[in-house]
């Protein structure tokens, strides 16, 4: 109850401070709200629910932090159609928000109310058809990470794929930009080996290094195996590879390009999130007698350059303890963490907003979808 | 009276009295309509006779299933799509298939895709809740929470013939050609022999309507071609000393193209799935005196097939997966009438199952499994009570790898049928049935998602029901209504448990079932020789989800299970014509466990109608049949982002000589 008092004194203030920021400010438009159908927030933030495979459920949804509501499934509510079938990726660049769609295989560009501005289809590109993975911005491009071992070079205006580099692996999975190289995890490849007379998964060790100013296969660094999760922050890479589900489990890693692309690992984690200095992460480990995943919390301190094994959140609390952590997210502006909760194909995700001292702000019960996979913040003010 | 209400009255009090020649009546030839639902068994039995399949317009197995009360079919649209059923939401694991007695399995899969069985030479479907009346079957079908039966036809010949043959010329819409033959021959008094072959293709790539929001398109339906192959021989012979032979030789071939799901803004689809299954089987049954009856059943069943896709995703940009499975199936299954309304029958089946895949790290599992059903009836013109107990042993060894433990069960049945009054077929039944279905090799093996610490799923069946046959007035040959209210509880189900990043099959669902089938079937006599045949069925089901109390899906109804659905149909035989009408309705559902408006599917219903005259000739008829299925274009999906197809035709011509 105090909590409410709290929030809603809260939102009283910032709407003060919005009008009178709105005041000082006047003129132009700070951001692409053209084509909008409903009313905006002036706090945006962005969920990507990836849904789940097959079900065509993906879906944005907008929720407002200061009035703690939802709009879900903005993107159909904009759009009036779906947006598809496996969301995978989602990041904010120039004011607009890109979106890649894995299954139904397109990168769409929307603007801040979610209208969509433009789209490019890779279904009918043989090179492409394994489908597009993550994104990843910078000089007036996107860079797309596809299985199949592709990376397209794709303009952020027109979408329309400027070049291609192709037999970099097999499914290659996250990406990351810093000092103008591309960083591209080269995941796993599904093959046959006849000798055993089965079709197996091998699991890779491949981070390819792309040199943007080239658009060419610079290096490739050996990093622990199934490498996935990849985020840029405070001049570094960071890494988590998945291990090959036996005897290899969970590694979180850094890449230092300033020291000629050092690999040091760090120790275990299954997701993370960047921001505030810091790379915060947890660990799931699933105890199959009982069926209880517990989730330890730990976060790098990126200025101390040193692991911090302690919660990055203040009074672990009983929810998360043993709660399926989908995603972390960090505004860049205001340094709150949002961290989103999966109920993976039975049910809507939901997620927790805590304040960057790690103290919980709230947490809501519905983000608007299945797999609650990434947060993007746009600031209409 | 009419005849054929005289037939279903003596069926029943064969059931009731003379439990050791059940098995016989259903060998009948039955030349004239009967009441699709047997009313005197103390287990549901819903019967579908190839008469019926061909007035009805029915055009494949999953279409004549979803017409019997309580069932609910998984069908993935077109001719090739995946098509299961499972009765009384149970899950479609729980229901065993019987053809021609023998029972057929996938242990990978667990489910029997009933797709791929022709209707052409059927002579009889029956759907039993729990097991059928008659005892003398193997201890797999006694096992089972629900079996469907398909009997084929048996060979029958005119005056003064030895031969009978049929050809038939299937066509329609989607490029759907189907030619079939059939012969049958009379070796002797005792011996005759049936061939069947059939050939099907369709293009299947029938037009559909998507609706994405503001953009409503037609598509098609495309990368659904099949070709299909089924040929199957029979030899069946009667020896002096009341024992009779039936030799079974089957084959089946397809190759299908698998659209998948809808994938909205991706049209591609590149998957293609071969199917090869070959079987061979002998059922002999002997009644030594009054008192003993024995069958003897003996098959060996191979089954591959081979699941190929294309796309850079793979490695050398082909996926290619191949299963083959085989199995050895050994059943004696005795009967004993210690005294007038006595039975005792003791079923024993041995079965040998194997899997070889190039499933990623499967070992190539041998599944031993021993089931022996021990059964008694008790009968008297007012009351029969069976009982079974059935006791399942099952080893497993792996190439690689542990094995999983022995599988160790018992399991009882309790069912009775009561009729109060001597002069009205009106039946009072009650049953209870204790089963389980085993995990499957893909529950157990698959790569990283299969577990081999799980135990079997556990369902318990009830089954309160009425049941009332008779006729009204003269001209109405009959008329019986069932009413069967009942209870499922299925613990331990195993489901694919979600945990960060990796699934594995666990023993943890829970689900309670309560239902209600209604069925209704009359049939009248017209004047000018011009009959009437209506039936009806109705279920209200409530399935719901009671794993975990903390999820936000506990207490829904579960995926795919319509509260409502039901169907109805008319047949009016006339000289000149005759005319086939049915429906099949079915309520809203989820496709998604979570019962939210997002998760919704609509309901929808599915008419066609069916017009057939057969001329008669000297020595010939000619039978030529037109069809509209789906008349009214409904576009609805049974799976969500599998759509069925609209309104089609077809057209067959059938030439018996």
């Amino acid at each position: 109850m105090d909590f409410k008092k709290i929030t809603w004194g809260l939102c009283a203030s910032l709407t003060i401070c919005g009008g009178f920021s709105s005041c000082s400010d006047n003129d132009e438009p700070k951001i692409d709200d053209n084509g909008s159908k409903i009313e905006l927030p002036a706090s945006r933030v962005f969920i990507l629910n990836e849904g789940s495979i097959g079900q065509n459920n993906a879906n944005i949804s907008l929720f407002d932090p200061d009035s703690k509501t939802i709009i879900e499934d903005v993107f159909y509510e904009q759009n009036e159609m779906r947006l598809g079938d496996v969301a995978q990726d989602m990041i904010e660049y120039n004011d607009y928000i890109y979106v890649s769609v894995y299954k139904s295989n397109y990168i769409a560009r929307l603007n801040a109310a979610g209208v969509e501005q433009q789209r490019v289809s890779f279904a009918s590109d043989p090179d492409l058809q394994g489908g597009v993975r993550y994104l990843a911005a910078e000089d007036g491009y996107l860079y797309a990470s596809f299985h199949g071992g592709v990376v397209a070079k794709i303009n952020a205006t027109s979408l329309r794929v400027e070049k291609k580099i192709t037999g970099l692996g097999a499914n290659l999975e996250g990406v990351a930009i810093e000092n103008h190289m591309l960083y591209v995890a080269n995941a796993y490849e599904q093959t046959f080996d006849p000798e055993t007379d089965k079709n197996v998964f091998n699991y890779l060790t491949d981070l390819r290094v792309i040199d943007l100013s080239k658009f060419e296969l610079s290096e490739t660094l050996t990093v622990a195996a199934n490498p996935n999760q990849v985020l840029a922050e405070d001049g570094k890479i960071f890494l988590i590879s998945w291990g090959n589900y036996n005897d290899q489990g969970y590694e979180f890693q850094m890449i230092d390009p300033k020291q000629n692309n050092k690999v040091t690992s760090l120790g275990v984690a299954s997701k993370m999130g960047v921001g505030n200095d810091k790379v915060y992460l947890v660990y799931a480990l699933t105890d199959w007698t009982t069926r209880v995943t517990t989730n330890t919390f730990s976060y790098y301190d990126i200025k101390a350059g040193k692991m911090v094994n302690s919660s990055f959140i203040n009074d672990p609390l009983k929810q998360l303890e043993n709660a399926s952590i989908f995603s972390i997210g960090v505004n860049d502006e205001n340094g709150d963490i949002y961290i989103g909760l999966t109920n993976y194909t039975t049910s809507n995700g939901s997620f927790f907003r805590f304040k960057k001292d790690g103290s919980m702000l709230y947490d809501f019960a519905n983000c608007g979808g299945q797999n609650p996979s990434k947060f993007v913040f746009i600031d209409a003010d | 009276m009419g005849a054929a209400f005289l037939c279903a009255d003596i069926c029943a009090r064969n059931t009731a009295e003379k439990a050791d020649t059940v098995h016989q009546v259903e060998e009948l030839v039955v030349t004239s309509r009967r009441s699709p639902n047997k009313i005197a068994t103390p287990m549901p039995v819903q019967t579908l006779s190839s008469a019926d399949i061909a007035d009805l317009g029915i055009r494949d197995m999953a279409d004549a299933v979803r017409r019997f009360a309580g069932t609910n079919v998984k069908d993935y649209g077109g001719i090739g799509g995946l098509k299961t059923v499972s009765v009384r939401n149970m899950g479609a694991a729980h229901t065993a298939v019987s053809y021609d007695g023998a029972p057929v399995s996938n242990c990978q899969a667990g489910q029997i895709d009933i797709g791929r069985f022709s209707l052409d030479n059927v002579g009889m479907l029956s759907l039993a809740v729990g097991h059928s009346d008659d005892m003398l079957q193997s201890a797999k079908l006694y096992t089972s929470a629900a079996v469907l039966g398909i009997s084929t036809e048996k060979p029958h010949f005119g005056q003064g013939k030895n031969f009978s043959t049929r050809v038939q010329m299937k066509g329609g819409s989607f490029g759907y050609v189907s030619p079939s033959v059939r012969w049958w021959q009379k070796i002797s008094n005792n011996v005759t022999t049936s061939l069947d072959a059939t050939f099907l293709r369709a293009d299947g790539n029938y037009p559909f309507t998507l609706e994405n929001g503001k953009y409503v398109t037609r598509e098609r339906r495309n990368n659904s071609a099949i070709d299909s192959w089924h040929a199957e021989g029979n030899v069946y012979a009667a020896f002096p000393g009341s024992s009779e032979l039936q030799v079974k030789g089957y084959y089946f071939r397809s190759k299908r193209g698998l659209p998948g799901a809808i994938t909205l803004y991706n049209p591609i689809s590149t998957e293609t799935l071969w199917d090869e299954n070959a079987f061979v089987q002998a059922r002999f049954k002997k009644t030594f005196s009054p008192k003993w009856s024995l069958q003897a059943l003996a098959k060996y069943n191979y089954a591959w097939n081979k699941d190929q896709e294309f796309g850079p995703q793979f490695t050398g940009g082909v996926y290619c997966a191949t299963h083959h499975q085989d199995e050895w199936f050994l059943s004696a299954t005795g009967l004993y009438r210690p005294a007038q309304n006595v039975t005792i029958a003791l079923a024993q089946d041995g079965v040998v199952n194997t899997l070889n895949s190039t499933m990623t790290e499967c070992p190539n599992p041998t599944r031993y499994s021993s089931l022996t059903a021990l059964s008694a009836r008790w009968n008297t013109p007012h009351f029969t009570l069976s009982g079974t107990l059935t006791g399942t042993y099952i080893t497993e060894t792996v190439e690689t790898g542990d094995r999983p433990d022995d599988i160790s069960k018992i399991n009882p049945s309790l069912s009775m049928s009561v009729k109060p009054w001597a002069d009205r077929q009106l039946y009072v039944r009650l049953m209870y049935k204790s089963t389980f279905r085993v995990p499957t090799f893909n529950d157990l093996y698959y790569y990283r998602l299969g577990s081999r610490t799980l135990r079997p799923e556990k369902a318990d069946e009830f089954d309160i029901g009425l049941t009332w046959g008779h006729s009204l007035f003269p001209a109405m040959d009959y008329l019986s209504v069932t009413l069967d209210a009942y209870y499922n509880d299925v613990t331990d189900k195993i489901v694919a448990f979600p945990t960060t990043y990796a699934w594995r099959m666990v023993n943890f669902g829970k689900v309670h079932v309560t239902g209600l089938d209604v069925t209704l079937a009359t049939s009248f006599s017209l004047p000018l020789g011009m009959n009437l045949a209506l039936s009806g069925g109705y279920t209200w089901n409530k399935a719901i989800d009671l794993s975990d109390k903390s999820s936000k899906t506990y207490r829904n109804q579960l995926p795919y299970t319509p509260e409502h659905s039901g169907n109805a149909s008319a047949i009016l035989e006339t000289p000149w014509l005759n005319i086939g009408y049915s429906v099949v309705a079915v309520g809203k559902r989820y496709y998604l466990s979570q019962n939210i408006p997002a998760n919704e599917i609509a309901g929808y219903d599915d008419h066609t109608l069916t017009l057939s005259r057969t001329l008669d000739f000297r020595k010939c008829s000619l039978t030529l049949r037109g069809e509209i299925l789906n008349l009214t274009d409904k576009q609805y999906d049974v799976i969500k982002f599998y759509p069925m197809p609209g309104r089609s035709w077809r057209l067959s011509a059938t030439f018996n000589f």
